[in-house]
């Protein structure tokens, strides 16, 4: 077969034409790059709101002033309902003292406060599957019928900012994510039809001889994959070196960056989805070869 | 092997050819004559569908030309070896690429390419020019690596428009001589030729163009 001989020829190419394949190159990179911060932020926030029941669970205030009897049928109460796996009584006192150790350094604050102004509560860790906003609100309605329950507290209010806050973005960045990556299959076309253009000669004179699409397309096809993995490669690399100092350095400052993920298949899929692109690329630059 | 019937080619209103009717048996040699601006390019381009026959039927082997699909295209022209009046060698590419690229479009291996190149340079005795340019050799030789490239896959058919074009007479004579060769090999050739020189005493026969049709046939 001849793919051999496509390599050589888009080699040559190549070659020939460098400094525009390599500029070309570190454009797609740039544009795949921001792509790729743009998917992992995405990705990130839905990994996080994802997690934020699980993080805060409910937290149920008492009413002041229950006596110990009250306060034992409202946590056998809370155990019934559908969804609690368990409940931790924190008692005035315990979350006084709680407080007071989270505050030592700056303890004169509690100084000549002679009364506990904070109330008892009970925190619920609920089942994975019961954590969706409905079922997390109805619950917290549920609860707060109960007598002896002053309020209750779910994550949901931060819950629904982060999944509206999410959305916006996700519109959002549809819209560049579709722009950026129709600027990298346009970058790869106008590199590959540069070469093409330098080629007609040539491919009018092999079409008479006989050669086939796929004869000419080929080593069109791998300029325009080579471009397009080299830039998925590049902007890969790129976003592993930003991650680590993100959550290596920047961590010691905001602590929750700790637990920013990049998932490892992005180095495998990242390159190749510049592949493909890359091919589209070449693809529609070389056209339909008329016979 | 080759049969016109009836065929018609007008360029914008302009007629060029009109109801050519001939064929070419298997194995048989042909010269077309006729003057400059006859149509003798443009006929040998309607046999391997570089142009339209806008009327009639052209039959190459099993081919139907008239009809054949764009995607059969490719299939038809690798039965057919050309000859271009310009040459048309790849710029950049040596001697031995230039002729090596007729066996590459057909996938052969890079080593039976290897050794039927060389074979049919030394056939037309420019085996040491392998690794030429092909902008630094002389006419007659540049003449030699574009019959070269037409035979080395021994297509059926081969196809040779004015190939002794602005060569002296002794060189004309030799690539002549060359196809008659390569003619005693099997393949059908058709040469086209403004001059009466190369066919007279061949023994071959001429079809001469005339009045944008085939007026009269003759034996060389
Ligand atoms: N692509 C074209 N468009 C318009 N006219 C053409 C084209 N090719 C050839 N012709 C005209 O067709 C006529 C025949 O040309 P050609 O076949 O090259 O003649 P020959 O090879 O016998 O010298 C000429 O008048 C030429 O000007
Ligand atoms: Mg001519």
């Amino acid at each position: 077969m001849y793919i051999g001989y496509a390599l050589k020829t888009a080699l040559k190419g190549m070659y020939q034409e460098k400094w525009i394949n390599l500029l070309s190159a570190f454009t797609v990179a740039s544009s795949l790059f921001i792509v790729l911060l743009i998917g992992l932020i995405l990705f990130n926030i839905e990994l996080f709101a994802g997690t934020i029941h699980e993080r805060y669970g409910l937290v149920v205030f008492l009413k002041d002033n229950l006596s110990e009897l009250e306060t034992q049928s409202v946590i056998t109460e809370i155990h019934k309902k559908e969804g609690v796996i368990s409940a931790r009584y924190i008692s005035k006192e315990d979350a006084l003292k709680e407080i007071k150790d989270k505050l030592k350094d700056v303890s004169y604050v509690f100084e000549g406060l002679d009364t506990n102004p904070l109330s008892a509560s009970i925190e619920l860790r609920l089942k994975k599957d019961f954590i969706t906003p409905e079922k997390v609100k109805t619950l917290s309605k549920n609860i707060k019928e109960i007598s002896g329950v002053d309020e209750v507290f779910s994550a949901e209010k931060i819950a629904e900012t982060i999944d509206y806050f999410n959305r916006s973005l996700s519109n959002m960045s549809l819209i560049v994510l579709i722009a950026l990556i129709s600027g990298v299959i346009f970058v790869i076309y106008s590199t590959v039809k540069i070469l093409f253009y330098r080629r007609k000669e040539e491919i009018e004179t092999v079409k008479l001889l006989g050669a086939t699409r796929a004869f000419i397309r080929l080593p069109f096809l791998i300029e325009g994959a080579t471009i397009g993995f080299i830039g998925g490669l590049i902007s890969t690399a790129a976003t592993l070196v930003i991650y680590f100092a993100i959550t290596y350095r920047l961590s010691n400052v905001f602590p929750i960056l700790q637990n920013l993920v990049f998932p490892n298949e992005v180095i495998v899929v990242f390159p190749i989805v510049g592949l493909i692109l890359g091919v589209l690329g070449a693809f529609v630059a070389v056209g339909k070869l008329r016979f | 092997m080759i049969s016109f019937s009836n065929v018609s080619k007008f360029y914008d209103y302009h007629t060029v050819l009109r109801s050519v009717n001939f064929t070419v048996e298997k194995g048989e040699m042909v010269f077309i004559t006729g003057p400059s601006g006859a149509g003798k390019s443009t006929l040998l381009k309607l046999i391997y569908r570089a142009e339209d026959a806008d009327e009639g039927e052209i039959i190459v082997g099993k081919f139907n030309v008239t009809s054949i699909k764009s995607s059969d295209v490719p299939n038809l022209r690798r039965q057919i070896g050309v000859v271009f009046q310009d040459f048309r060698l790849l710029k950049g590419l040596s001697v031995y690429e230039n002729v090596a690229i007729a066996l590459r479009i057909r996938g052969l291996p890079e080593k039976e390419i290897k050794s039927r190149v060389f074979d049919v340079l030394k056939r037309v005795n420019i085996r040491h020019l392998a690794d030429s340019n092909p902008k630094a050799l002389s006419g007659g030789e540049q003449q030699r690596v574009v019959i070269a490239r037409a035979v080395v896959a021994e297509p059926q058919v081969i196809l040779a428009d004015e190939p002794t074009g602005n060569l002296d007479p002794n060189t004309a004579i030799d690539i002549i001589n060359l196809l008659k060769d390569i003619n005693i090999t099997g393949s059908t050739i058709i040469v086209a030729t403004h001059n009466k020189e190369l066919f007279r005493g061949t023994g071959k026969r001429v079809l001469r163009i005339d009045s944008n049709t085939i007026a009269g046939e003759e034996i060389g």
